[in-house]
């Protein structure tokens, strides 16, 4: 752990404390604090931060609603499922990259299918990569296309831990489906439903390779995320130092949300059944 | 007769479960379905309960029909061998969880739930939650649970299977006192025939979907009418003597006494349980089991008598009690 976590931890810590770029020779020169003054008057950084919390926040969620009505249907006994179970998964066992050029191509204009249905009726074209104010909504649903089927699986393994016996329990006392579902499923679902909205939330913040193969972080930087932001100083205006202190900052701003997240929870009384 | 099952018949995929099953309980009656794992004794409950539906048949209580109507609107109270108690919630508010949903006044509430708390002895327990508690105060918050539920029907699914012995012979009066002998009918599910003959009126003997025999404990101890009840009911198990011309004969271990005239036998071995004590012994009509008083000394060889009148007598074939 501390080996693999805490080491490169400590070490961009470190480097955001130093000018380390083409200038200084690619030699870490302390110089305090700058580059922290920078982030926090850094516009682009700002506005990524909050296109990254939004990319988040919007496809976590779609994400989760989505899951749990899978998750719900996959839990019934039906003929087939076995199948339909697997073939979910298959969105999620594709590599990142590959999806990402398959969206790119649906959603090219003017070759793409989308644009050519549009097109036929009449509606196009849309340019749907190239509209800032739309541009994201893609990342959002190729996003949730992909992962999805991971928040189904871990939601269908916490529904196989609920009895049978609970649900007719529930209904010999007067209780139908739809009562069973908020009295029953979901406050015994809260732990898997919190588990899956911290791993996906982390995941989101870290968005890299999806943005990166579909839209290049653009139009006119309308998608670029933290990652994406933090890969560019340092791969492409060579400073390592400022990339540090990028990717730092967007750490501490990813703990902040998920420990305001706690907050609002344990004030709300959701998180005690993870306790029992 | 309040609760009514006329040729019932089920199936899971290719297996039936249920075959052609009559029942009738009457009002504050207690049945007993007494039958190995995979009878259908427990299959017949939940088709009562409305949690299965029959595929042929008719359910009624007090003369209704309701194979239409959905478990939710049944009112069945049912007490679930795992207890199904709502692990989210404390013992109050699973009490408290049902009759909020079916609309009862909050000071009604209330009032009922620290009564029934009282009577099953759970006040301490009342803001504890089912994971807290110890086997049998799950029991008895289940006991609640299906009292509050004001049913036609009690229905009990090996209600006292996950006790140790102790604590069930403590619960058997208590079951007695809040549910059986009421006004309702109640259907009591369970492999203990020991269970069985404490505490119902009737006991229906189950066997593949089928009821083997219907009668009280008494009729079903000195009458069995198969030789698989006459093998379930009682214990030691009844002897079967080595089949002559077709006849089987049956004789129950504690019908069998010590006589010097008697037939001579090699004793196997000897359990003693203080006021009594179980022998095997080999004969020539085969092993006996037999039960004798705890203080008798016996030897090696051993003469053993009974009387013609307490044979049991089965055609071979069919298995059927012949008659006498």
């Amino acid at each position: 752990m501390a080996l693999i976590f805490g080491w490169p931890l400590l070490r961009y810590a470190w480097l955001s404390g130093h000018a380390d770029s083409v200038l200084t020779g690619l030699v870490p020169v302390a110089n305090g604090g700058a580059n922290w003054l920078r982030l926090l008057s850094d516009q682009r950084f700002w506005v990524d931060a909050l296109q990254t919390a939004r990319f988040g926040v919007v496809s976590v969620g779609i994400e989760l609603i989505l899951a749990m009505a899978i998750a719900l249907l996959l839990d019934q006994r039906w003929r087939g499922r076995g199948a339909v179970r697997a073939l979910t998964l298959m969105p999620w066992a594709l590599p990142t990259t590959m999806m990402a050029l398959g969206w790119r191509w649906i959603f090219n204009t003017p070759y793409g299918p989308i644009e050519q249905l549009a097109g036929s009726l009449g509606a196009g074209p849309l340019n749907l990569l190239s509209a800032p104010s739309l541009t994201w909504l893609v990342t959002v649903l190729a996003d949730v296309w992909k992962t999805t089927p991971f928040i189904a699986l871990i939601l269908l393994a916490g529904l196989q831990t609920i009895p049978d016996d609970l649900y007719g329990a529930f209904r010999l006392e007067g209780g139908t489906s739809v009562q069973a579902l908020r009295r029953i499923t979901l406050p015994l679902l809260t732990p898997y439903i919190l588990l899956s909205l911290l791993f996906r939330l982390a995941q989101a913040f870290g968005v890299f390779d999806l943005i990166q193969v579909l839209t290049g972080g653009g139009p006119a930087g309308s998608t670029e995320s933290l990652a994406l932001y933090a890969y560019l100083n340092a791969m492409r205006f060579l400073d390592f130092g400022y990339s540090a202190t990028v990717m730092l900052g967007g750490f501490v701003l990813l703990m902040a949300l998920i420990g305001l997240g706690a907050l609002i929870l344990r004030l709300s009384g959701l998180i005690r059944p993870l306790q029992t | 007769m309040t609760l009514e099952l006329r040729s019932i018949n089920k199936r899971f995929g290719d297996r039936d479960v249920l075959r052609n099953l009559d029942l009738s309980v009457a009002d504050g009656e207690c049945v007993a379905l007494l039958g190995p794992s995979g009878c259908g004794k427990s299959t017949a409950l939940r088709l009562i309960a409305g949690l299965d539906d029959p595929d042929q048949g008719s359910i009624s209580i007090n003369g209704e029909n309701v194979v239409a109507i959905p478990a939710e609107r049944r009112r069945v109270g049912m007490v679930f061998q795992s207890y199904a108690l709502f692990p989210h919630l404390n013992v109050r508010k699973n009490l408290e969880l049902g009759l909020r949903i079916r609309g009862s006044r909050a000071a009604e509430r209330d009032e009922r739930i620290s009564n029934i708390l009282e009577v099953l002895q759970l006040q301490n327990q009342a803001e504890q939650l089912p994971s807290q508690l110890s086997g049998g105060q799950r029991q008895r918050v289940a006991l609640a649970r299906a009292l509050l539920r004001d049913p036609l029907v009690y229905l009990l699914d090996e209600p006292m299977s996950n006790l140790d012995a102790q604590l069930r012979e403590e619960l058997r009066p208590e079951l007695k006192r809040l549910m059986i002998g009421g006004s309702q009918p109640v259907v009591y599910v369970t492999h203990d025939q020991q269970e069985a003959m404490a505490l119902a009126d009737r006991i229906a003997l189950m066997r593949n979907g089928r009821i083997e025999q219907i009668g009280t404990p008494q009729e079903l101890y000195h009458r069995p009418e198969t030789v698989v009840v006459a093998q379930f009911i009682g214990r030691p198990q009844m002897n079967l003597l080595k089949p002559q011309n077709g006849v089987m004969v049956g004789i129950r271990p504690e019908d069998i006494r010590l006589d010097q005239q008697g037939v001579s036998c090699r004793l196997l071995s000897r359990e003693w349980h203080g006021a009594s004590q179980m022998l095997l012994v080999e004969s020539e009509r085969g092993p006996l089991r037999i039960v004798c008083a705890g203080d008798q000394t016996i030897s090696e060889q051993i003469q053993v008598n009974w009387e013609r009148s307490d044979e049991h007598q089965f055609d071979l074939d069919s298995g059927r009690r012949l008659s006498d």
